[in-house]
């Protein structure tokens, strides 16, 4: 029985960590932790509708 | 830009809708095989290996495949030279970080050369095709010609500065090249490669709940269920039920997710009564792990009617696979057949790594046909691209509220808005990496990742190679990625881990 963390994850957009139960080679259990935080719906607040778009196009 | 249309309800010009699924389309095209390639091929594909291989030995497999032109045995060699300069200098660039030599690496070297160098290809080989969204988007990434009620790029024959005949054939030119490489070396290299490691359709299935909101509408009504990949949700792995989707039954917790409701961490909230407020209460880093028995996940955990779901290509072709879509079910089953294995592969790491590349050739093919939609409405004297009828904030209602379904090309996107005197009092997007990536809820039910991830096999934990494949399969996107900087230029969050 071990337990291993995967930080960052590679060869993706972003930051993501894995952390696994891993027994007999095989893994039982598993929590994903995004390790980023986004601030995109605060940085909306209180602006012109119009212009939401251009903050949220790529999230 | 779709919850501000709804909530305004404005309807946009079909010039406008057809102009949003090319530049859809095509990134779907790009990114798909840049995931394939660049994000997702080095967990399949030993690029050390590939020293080994003979060239004239790929030769022969290459042209076994594909009459793709880039297959003689010069070809692969020189590829061959270039990767062992590469890995002579000691400076492996962006072949480093990867666990090379792994027994769970199952190609022949020969391969393994001819993944690597269709790698390099596509290098190229995007660079070229995402042209089509820099010339209707005015750049890539963050395209810059979409406007609340339409586009911002002029429809015109008679303009050199407008969207014209001559831009559609130079688009059509381009898109031919981007469907071409889908066909001959995308597929081909996918089925190649996926008949060495069928033993992956018995891993990563997730949670077998999948939702899609549709993409590339067949028409302009607001929220349109018309569209050419069809909305729905498949509950349980039952290909034999499309349910319909009620944004209404979208829930997200933060049972296990670093924020706060004033109701608790047992409460749930729709998107247009969300809240954002973070709250960290994680180790200080560094740290060896986080406490997953408390909060650990700057993402929430959505939900619909209470149940985790998966977002992303599998989602979208299994929804069109069980509505009965006519050339997603010809092409599912020709690559079913082909790697001889039943529908249920589908609900599997691999099953996601095939999905993707027939959602990719079915869109390629869309291209042509959006482009003449464009040229028959353009040859009609149609040449609206805005409508800018209630552009004015004097004409909005004092308090308005709406939703935007989209498919990204990882998922399921969903924004909501709320408006008031003009302004954006509330604005929530539920992402499909959120989908995908959520951590628990307060049922304790594990997101799509972590459910995925259970029975994959770990032959050495200190080269997880394997875990790496499951979860690359989703195409994890957690970037969406801004630091939040408070009025002082302090950071307001900090996590880094070494």
């Amino acid at each position: 029985m071990a337990k291993i963390a995967i930080d960052p994850i590679c060869r993706i957009e972003g930051h993501l960590r894995i952390e696994a139960q891993v027994e007999g080679g095989k893994v039982v259990d598993a929590w994903a932790a995004n390790t980023m935080f986004r601030g995109i719906e605060i940085i909306l607040k209180g602006r012109d509708p119009r212009d939401a778009w251009v903050f949220a196009q790529r999230i | 830009m779709r919850s501000v249309e709804d909530a305004l309800q404005i309807e946009i010009p079909d010039n406008a809708r057809i102009i949003r699924n090319l530049i859809s389309g095509i990134q779907y095209v790009q990114d798909h095989v840049v995931h394939f390639y660049h994000l997702h091929a080095l967990d399949w594909v030993d690029i050390v290996s590939a020293l080994k291989a003979d060239p004239a030995k790929t030769s022969t497999l290459a042209q076994s495949i594909s009459d793709w032109h880039n297959s003689s045995a010069a070809y692969f060699k020189g590829v061959q030279n270039k990767l062992k300069a590469f890995v002579e200098s000691g400076q492996l660039g962006i072949f480093a970080n990867a666990y090379w030599g792994h027994p769970a690496y199952k190609l022949p070297p020969e391969a393994n050369l001819m993944a690597a160098a269709h790698y390099l290809e596509a290098l190229d080989w995007q660079r070229e095709v995402i042209k089509i969204q820099a010339l209707l988007g005015a750049k890539n990434p963050h395209a810059q010609t979409y406007l609340v009620g339409g586009m911002a790029i002029p429809v015109d024959p008679n303009s050199q500065n407008a969207l014209n005949a001559g831009s559609i054939a130079f688009i059509s030119e381009i898109a031919k090249k981007a469907r071409e490489f889908v066909e001959k070396v995308y597929i081909p290299d996918l089925l190649a490669i996926a008949s060495f490691y069928k033993e992956w359709a018995g891993y990563g299935s997730g949670v077998g709940n999948f939702l899609s909101y549709g993409q590339f509408p067949n028409d302009t009504r607001i929220n349109t269920e018309n569209s050419y990949f069809p909305r729905g949700i498949i509950k349980h792995k039952d290909l034999s039920k499309v349910h319909p989707v009620d944004h209404t039954k979208i829930m997200e917790y933060v049972t296990r997710s670093w924020y706060e409701y004033p109701e608790g961490d047992a409460a749930s909230k729709h998107p247009w009564s969300g809240e954002t407020n973070f709250k960290y209460t994680g180790p200080k880093p560094p740290y060896e792990f986080l406490e997953t028995d408390k909060k650990y996940s700057w993402i929430k955990a959505p939900r619909y009617e209470d149940m985790p779901m998966e977002a992303g290509p599998l989602s979208r072709m299994l929804v069109a696979y069980a509505s009965g879509h006519k050339r997603v079910k010809e092409v599912i089953d020709s690559v079913l057949k082909k790697l001889n294995v039943g529908p249920e592969a589908l609900f599997s790491t691999l099953g996601r790594v095939a999905a993707r590349g027939v959602e990719t050739l079915v869109t390629a093919e869309m291209l042509p046909v959006w482009l003449d939609e464009l040229a028959a409405n353009m040859k009609r004297g149609d040449y609206r691209i805005h409508n800018g009828e209630k552009w004015d904030p004097s004409t909005w209602p004092k308090e308005a509220k709406g939703y935007g379904f989209y498919e990204a090309p990882r998922g399921a996107l969903g924004h909501w808005i709320k408006i008031k005197d003009g302004k954006i009092e509330n604005y929530q997007c539920v992402v499909p990496s959120t989908w995908n990536g959520s951590p628990r809820d307060a049922k304790g039910q594990r997101g799509p990742y972590e459910t995925a991830l259970i029975g994959t096999p770990v032959a050495d934990l200190n080269q997880p190679v394997e875990i790496l494949r499951t979860v690359h399969s989703f195409d994890p996107c957690m970037a969406c990625a801004v630091h939040v900087i408070d009025a002082t230029g302090k950071e307001v969050t900090r996590i880094r881990v070494v």
